[in-house]
C-alpha cells in the first residue's frame, strides 16, 4: 500500500522515531539470530560453577552470572522471550479489544455500556496486580505470563477503538451511508476499520512498551517463566544478592529492557505524530 | 513583670520539664537483624529455628542445650530420675525461680505448660505427642514434675527444653474461649527468662529488657536491652553489621556476604561446625522414583562439588548420608554417591520403570540458595536424559503439598535443622515410615526393616545400641537412595567485634544474649 | 443541573461495576490450587482437623452463597479476616495505608512541583535545547523498568556512597503513632531523629516512584500549553499586543490546568501501580507489598479485600476527575 511508505517516509524523517525503529530492528535481528551472535549459545543450559561471577572480559564480553553461564549470550536469548511476549500478548489484547470496542461503538445502547463497564472492571484494579493474580493463580510460565499480559491490556484497545467509533458514528458520511440501507459489516469493513487503523497502530507500539515491562516485573517477582529460562526481569531479580561487586549482572539486563522499551515508545511517539496530530490531546491516549 | 520575662519564665518551665521527662537511655544495647519475621510471641506456637531468640531469652525449659558439641544442662529443674521401665520422667525444680511478674515458679506451671503445648498443636506439639499424652503429666509438690510417656523414647530428654514453662495463672487470667491465653499470648510476656518483653510490633520486631531477678546468677557484665529485628534483604544485614547498626546477624549468609564481612573492621565472624543438613527429598512413592535404579541415577546426576566448593565457596562440607557428619550414628565407611553423568545414565538403562516424563523439582521461593541447587539438579538430571520442571513455593504452601504423596513434587530442597540434637531428628523422622505427613519425612520412604531398625533406636537408652542401629539404618537408606544429601553447614556468625561472651549451640546458634557482653 | 445527572449517571454504574470486579476477583481467588485454609490449620494439623476448620470458616457451602455473605459483610464495611494474619483485613489495611500514602503524596509532590513548570518551560521555550534534552530524558524515564531503577539507585546512593539506607521505612521502632505518617508524626512528637531518619528512608523509593510521573507530567503539560498557545484566543491577545509571559500565566496555565486535573487522576493510577512493584524493591511495609504477599500466599480473603478497596478507590478517583473536569471546563458540560 502506498499509504505504508508514507507513512514509513515520514517517520523516518523524525529523528527520534527513526532511531526508535532502529533499535526495535536491532532487537529482532539480534533475537533471530542469537545462535550466531551469542558467543556461548549453550549456556543458555550448561553451567560453569568455577566461573561464577566473573567480570566482563574477552571470553565472556558482559561477564558471568551466578552459576558461571556467559550473562551476553543468555541475554541474546533473552530477547526472543521478550519478543514472543510482547507480539502475542498484544497481539491477543487486539483481538479481544476491538471487536469489543467495535460492537460497543456501533451498537449505542445498554450492551455498549455493559461492555464498557466490563473493560472498566479491568481497568480498576492496578493492571500490575491483576497480571500478579492470574500468573500467581495458574502458576510461572510462559503461557501463563502472556495471558495474564493479555487479559489485562485488552481493554485500553477497547477503549479506542469505542471512542473512535463513536465519534465516526456521528459522521455524516455514517449516517447517509447508514440510511441508504447499507448493513452493519459493510459499514463497519469499508469505512469504520479504515478510520481506527491509525489509532490501533500507535496503541499497539506503546502496548509493546508497557507490556515488556510487566512482564519484566513478573520475571522479577519470580512469576515468569521458571529457571533457567534467561529472561530478563528474572535476571535482574538473581544479580541482586551479588549486588554491589557484581554490578555489571543486575545493569545489563535492565538496559536491555530499556533500549527495548525505548525503541517501541519512540516509534509509538513517531507514528502518532504522523499518522493521527489529534490524539496528542486525548484524554483516552495516555501512555501505560 | 514584663512581657519578656515572663516568657523566658515559660520557657525555662518547659525546658525542665522536658528534660526532666526525657527517658534514661539503656546502658548497653544490642540490635539483632533476623531474617524471618517475628509474628508471635507465643513460644508453643512455633518452634523453628527462625525465631529461636523469642524462646531463648524471654523463657526457661527444664534443661537446655548448651555449647557445641551441645550438651543438656539443668535448667529450671536441678536433676531428674527415671524410673526402670523407662517410662515416667520425674523432675525437682530449683527452688526461688520466678516468672517476670514475680510469681514463683512451680510444678503447676509447668504441668499447665505440657497441657497447652499438647492442646495448641503447634510448634513442639507434633513430636511431644507422640510420646505424651494429654492429662497424663502430674505436678507432684510445688517442686515436682512427674511425665508419664506413652512408650519408652529416649529422645525425650532431648526434646525436653522445648517445653518452655510459662505462667498458668496469669495466662488463665488473660483466656478467652478456652484459648490458652493464645491471642493474649501473640503479643505478652509469659515467661521467666532472662530477658522480659518491652516492646513489640509483630512487622518490626521485639525488644526485651534485662530481668535482674532471673535465677541464674548474672556475671558482672551484660547487655540491658537486647532488640530483635526483621530485615528481610541479607544485603541490608551486611550492610548494616558494617555500618554498626546490627551487632549481630544470622550466620547462614551466602560466602560472598561472608567475605564481605570479614573484612569489615568492626565484625568479627565466629565459625563453628554446626548441625544443619541441606537435602532433596525425593517422593519414593511416585513413579518412576519407585524404581531404586532410578533414585541412584537421581544421586549420581547433582554436582556436589561444583555446588559446595564452587557455587557456596567451600563453606559447607559434603554430607553423604541424612545424618550430620559431626554427630555420632553416621556410619563412617560409607562415602555416598559423587557426580558421575555416566554411572546415572548406566542405572537408568538398568532400571525398570521408564523415565517418560518431566520430574518436578521443588525449590523454596526467597531462598536463592535452593533455586540454585535446584538449577544445579536440573541441569545434571538433562545431561543424564531426564527432563525436568522446576516449581517454587513459599515454604508454609511447600509444606502443606509435602504433606501427601500425591501432592509433594518429585524433588523438593530445604534443610533441617537441629530441633535437638540426636540423629533421630534426621533420619528417624525422615525415613520412618510413621512419620508421613510431616515436612522432614516427604520421602515417602517405607521399609519395615529400617522402621524396625528406627524403632530400637528410639526405644533403647544404651548408646551403643543406639548408635548400631542408626548406622545399619543409614546404610540401607544410602543404598537404596533415598534421598539426595548434599551438605551440612558450618556457621559463620557476624558479631560485633567488642562482643564478649558468645556461646554458640546448633539449637539457638548463638542467640541466647545473658551471656554477652561488649568487652572494653 | 446536568452536572448532578452527571455525576449520578456515573454513581449509578459505580455499583454494578465494583460488583463485577468482586465477581471476577472472587471467582479467580476460589480457583487457586493451594488450599489456604490447610495452611492456616497448621503444620501438623490432620485432614480432619483441616475439613473441620473449613466447615467452621464457611468455605464449604456452595460458592454463590460464599459470595452473596461476603457482599451482605462488605456492605456492613466487614471487608473479612486474613487467613495468614488472622486479623481484620481491614485493619490491616488501615495499618499499612499510611505507608503506601505517604510514599505515593511524596512521589506526587515532587512530579507536580518539579513536572508541570517543567512541562510549560519547554512549551515556551519549544524546539529549545532544553525542550529536546527534555524529550530524550522523559522518553526515557517511561522506558526504565520502575524496579531496576530502584535497584540502580540502591547500588549507587545506598551501597556505593552510602548516602541513603538500602530499604524499609525507618530504622528501628517508629514513633508513637497518630497519623501513620511518619513525617508527620516525627513532626508532631518534636522527633527530629525520627523525621531524619523517615525522610532518608523516603528518598529513594520516592525517587523511583516518581521517575515515570514526572515523564508524564512534563509531556503532558507541554502538549496542553502547545495547544493553548496555538488557540485562536492566544493569537487574539498578542496580536492585541499582551506581553507573553501575562499571556502564559494569565491565560494558558489557566487553560492548561484542565489538562492537568484530568492527568491528576492518571497519575494516581500510574502512582499506584508504581507503588506495587516499588514497594517490592524497597520493602516497604505499605498496601502494595499486602497486595502481592496476600496473592503470593492464596490469601484470598486479603487478595479480595485489596480488590474491593482499591477498587472503589481507583473508580471514585475516576468519578471525582469526570466531575472536576466537567467543572473546570465549561466546553464538556455536555453529556
Amino acid at each position: 500500500m502506498s499509504g505504508a511508505w508514507f507513512v514509513l517516509a515520514r517517520v523516518a524523517r523524525d529523528r527520534s522515531a527513526l532511531l526508535g525503529l532502529v533499535l526495535i530492528l536491532g532487537l529482532v535481528v539480534v533475537a533471530v539470530g542469537a545462535p550466531l551472535f551469542a558467543t556461548h549459545p549453550e549456556d543458555v543450559f550448561e553451567l560453569h560453577p568455577a566461573k561464577r561471577l566473573r567480570a566482563p572480559s574477552a571470553e565472556a564480553w558482559l561477564g558471568t552470572d551466578r552459576m558461571g553461564s556467559d550473562i551476553y549470550s543468555r541475554l541474546l536469548f533473552g530477547a526472543r522471550i521478550t519478543i514472543v511476549i510482547g507480539v502475542i500478548a498484544v497481539g491477543a489484547s487486539l483481538i479481544i479489544g476491538v471487536p469489543v470496542g467495535l460492537v460497543a461503538g456501533y451498537y449505542q445502547n445498554w450492551f455498549s455500556d455493559l461492555l464498557m463497564r466490563v473493560s472498566d472492571v479491568f481497568l480498576a484494579v492496578p493492571q500490575v496486580v491483576l497480571a500478579i493474580a492470574i500468573a500467581q493463580t495458574l502458576g510461572p510460565s510462559l503461557p501463563n505470563v502472556i495471558l495474564a499480559l493479555s487479559v489485562t491490556y485488552w481493554p485500553w484497545f477497547a477503549r479506542i477503538v469505542y471512542a473512535e467509533t463513536r465519534s465516526l458514528q456521528k459522521e455524516v458520511f455514517i449516517e447517509s451511508t447508514a440510511a441508504l440501507g447499507a448493513s452493519p459489516w459493510r459499514l463497519t469493513a469499508l469505512h469504520v476499520l479504515p478510520n481506527i487503523v491509525s489509532p490501533i497502530i500507535v496503541r499497539a507500539s506503546i502496548g509493546m512498551g508497557f507490556t515488556i515491562l510487566t512482564a519484566a516485573a513478573l520475571g522479577f517477582l519470580g512469576l515468569g517463566p521458571p529457571p533457567p529460562t534467561p529472561e530478563w526481569g528474572r535476571t535482574i531479580a538473581e544479580a541482586r544478592e551479588f549486588l554491589p561487586d557484581a554490578w555489571w549482572y543486575a545493569l545489563a539486563p535492565g538496559l536491555a529492557i530499556f533500549l527495548t522499551v525505548m525503541g517501541f515508545n519512540l516509534l509509538g511517539d513517531g507514528l502518532r505524530d504522523v499518522l493521527d496530530p489529534r490524539l496528542r490531546r486525548g484524554r483516552s491516549a495516555p501512555d501505560g | 513583670m514584663s512581657q519578656r520575662r515572663s516568657w523566658l519564665v515559660v520557657v525555662l518551665m518547659v525546658s525542665v520539664i522536658a528534660l526532666s521527662a526525657a527517658p534514661a537511655v539503656a546502658q548497653t544495647r544490642f540490635v539483632f537483624a533476623n531474617e524471618s519475621p517475628y509474628d508471635t510471641m507465643d513460644p508453643h506456637a512455633a518452634f523453628d529455628v527462625g525465631r529461636v531468640a523469642v524462646r531463648l531469652n524471654l523463657y526457661d525449659g527444664l534443661y537446655r542445650w548448651l555449647d557445641n558439641p551441645p550438651k543438656l544442662e539443668p535448667w529450671l529443674a536441678e536433676s531428674h530420675t527415671v524410673s526402670p521401665d523407662g517410662l515416667v520422667y520425674t523432675f525437682k525444680l530449683r527452688r526461688g525461680a520466678k516468672f517476670h511478674d514475680g510469681t514463683e515458679i512451680t510444678g503447676e506451671d509447668v504441668r499447665y505448660s505440657m497441657e497447652r503445648i499438647l492442646a495448641m498443636k503447634k510448634g513442639a506439639a507434633a513430636l511431644l505427642s507422640t510420646m505424651v499424652a494429654p492429662n497424663t503429666t502430674k505436678a507432684l509438690d510445688k517442686s515436682t514434675v512427674q511425665f508419664t510417656l506413652t512408650k519408652p523414647a529416649s529422645i525425650f530428654l532431648a526434646v525436653v527444653p522445648e517445653v518452655h514453662v510459662v505462667n498458668a495463672a496469669l495466662l488463665k487470667k488473660h483466656e478467652k474461649d478456652n484459648d490458652w491465653g493464645a491471642a493474649w499470648l501473640t503479643s505478652n510476656d509469659a515467661g521467666s527468662g532472662s530477658y522480659l518483653l518491652s516492646r513489640y510490633d509483630p512487622a518490626v520486631g521485639f525488644i526485651a529488657k534485662r530481668f535482674a531477678g532471673h535465677f541464674m546468677p548474672w556475671g558482672p557484665k551484660f547487655i540491658d536491652e537486647i532488640e530483635f529485628r526483621l530485615v528481610k534483604e541479607d544485603n541490608t544485614r551486611v550492610l548494616g553489621m558494617i555500618k554498626g547498626d546490627y551487632q549481630g546477624t544470622g550466620g547462614y549468609l551466602p560466602n560472598d556476604q561472608v567475605k564481605r564481612l570479614r573484612e569489615a573492621p568492626n565484625v568479627k565472624i565466629i565459625e563453628q561446625e554446626s548441625m544443619r543438613i541441606m537435602m532433596f527429598q525425593v517422593n519414593n512413592q511416585r513413579a518412576p522414583l519407585t524404581d531404586v535404579n532410578v533414585r541412584r541415577a537421581i544421586s549420581y546426576a547433582f554436582d556436589y562439588d561444583g555446588f559446595n566448593k564452587e557455587i557456596l565457596g567451600g563453606t559447607v562440607e559434603r554430607n553423604p548420608v541424612p545424618i550430620p557428619n559431626n554427630l555420632w550414628g553416621v556410619p563412617k565407611d560409607v562415602k555416598g554417591y559423587t557426580y558421575d553423568i555416566d554411572r546415572a545414565k548406566a542405572e537408568l538403562a538398568k532400571a525398570k520403570t521408564k523415565v517418560d516424563r518431566p520430574l518436578t523439582v521443588g525449590y523454596l521461593q526467597g531462598f536463592s540458595q535452593t533455586e540454585q541447587a535446584a538449577t544445579v539438579m536440573a541441569n545434571g538430571l538433562r545431561k543424564a536424559g531426564i527432563e525436568t520442571k522446576l516449581v517454587s513455593e513459599l515454604w508454609p504452601a511447600m509444606v502443606e503439598r509435602m504433606k501427601k504423596p500425591e501432592t509433594s513434587p518429585d524433588l523438593v530442597v530445604y534443610w533441617i535443622s537441629t530441633y535437638y540434637a540426636d540423629p533421630n531428628n534426621w533420619i528417624g523422622e525422615m525415613f520412618h515410615s510413621g512419620q508421613w505427613g510431616t515436612f522432614k519425612a516427604s520421602s515417602f520412604y517405607k521399609n519395615p526393616k529400617v522402621d524396625d531398625l528406627l524403632d530400637t533406636a528410639l526405644k533403647s537408652t544404651d548408646k551403643k545400641v543406639r548408635e548400631k542401629a542408626y548406622q545399619d539404618a543409614a546404610r540401607i537408606v544410602v543404598e537404596d537412595a533415598a534421598g539426595v544429601w548434599i551438605y551440612n553447614t558450618k556457621y559463620f556468625g557476624p558479631w560485633a567485634k567488642t562482643l564478649e561472651g558468645i556461646r554458640f549451640s546448633p539449637i539457638g546458634n548463638g542467640q541466647e544474649m545473658r551471656w554477652v557482653y561488649y568487652a572494653k | 443541573m446536568r452536572l448532578l445527572a452527571l455525576a449520578l449517571h456515573r454513581l449509578l454504574w459505580f455499583v454494578p461495576t465494583l460488583l463485577g470486579l468482586l465477581v471476577v476477583t472472587f471467582v479467580i481467588s476460589r480457583v487457586i490450587p493451594a488450599d489456604p485454609v490447610a495452611l492456616v490449620a497448621g503444620e501438623t494439623a490432620t485432614p480432619a482437623q483441616v475439613d473441620a476448620l473449613r466447615h467452621q470458616l464457611g468455605y464449604d457451602r456452595p460458592l454463590p452463597v460464599q459470595f452473596v455473605g461476603y457482599v451482605g459483610h462488605l456492605l456492613r464495611g466487614d471487608l473479612g479476616t486474613s487467613l495468614y494474619t488472622t486479623r481484620p483485613i481491614a485493619d490491616d489495611l488501615a495499618a499499612r495505608l499510611p505507608a503506601t500514602i505517604e510514599l505515593t503524596l511524596v512521589a506526587m509532590v515532587v512530579s507536580v512541583v518539579v513536572g508541570i513548570p517543567l512541562g510549560v518551560l519547554c512549551a515556551v521555550w519549544r524546539n529549545s535545547l532544553l525542550d529536546h534534552a527534555l524529550r530524550v530524558v522523559t522518553v526515557s524515564g517511561l522506558a526504565i523498568a520502575s524496579f531496576w531503577l530502584g535497584i540502580m539507585l540502591q547500588l549507587l546512593f545506598a551501597m556505593r556512597l552510602g548516602w541513603t539506607p538500602l530499604n524499609g521505612r525507618l530504622t528501628g521502632f517508629p514513633p508513637h503513632g497518630i497519623t501513620g505518617l511518619l513525617l508527620v508524626d516525627s513532626v508532631l512528637t518534636w522527633d527530629g531523629a525520627a523525621f531524619g531518619n523517615a525522610l532518608a528512608h523516603l528518598a529513594l523509593p520516592a525517587a523511583t516512584l516518581a521517575v515515570p510521573a514526572l515523564a508524564t507530567l512534563v509531556r503532558f503539560t507541554r502538549a496542553g500549553v502547545l495547544d493553548v498557545m496555538q488557540s485562536n484566543f492566544v493569537l487574539y491577545e498578542r496580536a492585541m499586543g499582551l506581553p507573553r509571559s501575562v499571556i502564559v500565566w494569565k491565560y494558558v496555565l489557566r487553560n492548561a490546568l484542565t489538562s492537568t486535573v484530568t492527568q491528576l487522576g492518571l497519575l494516581f493510577g500510574i502512582l499506584l501501580a508504581g507503588a506495587v512493584v516499588t514497594e517490592a524493591v524497597f520493602d516497604w511495609p505499605g498496601i502494595g507489598t499486602y497486595a502481592v504477599n496476600s496473592i503470593i500466599r492464596s490469601d484470598y480473603n486479603a487478595v479480595m479485600g485489596f480488590t474491593v478497596w482499591a477498587g472503589a478507590i481507583f473508580i471514585l478517583v475516576n468519578l471525582l476527575v469526570d466531575v472536576a473536569h466537567t467543572l473546570i471546563d465549561p466546553r464538556e458540560r455536555t453529556v
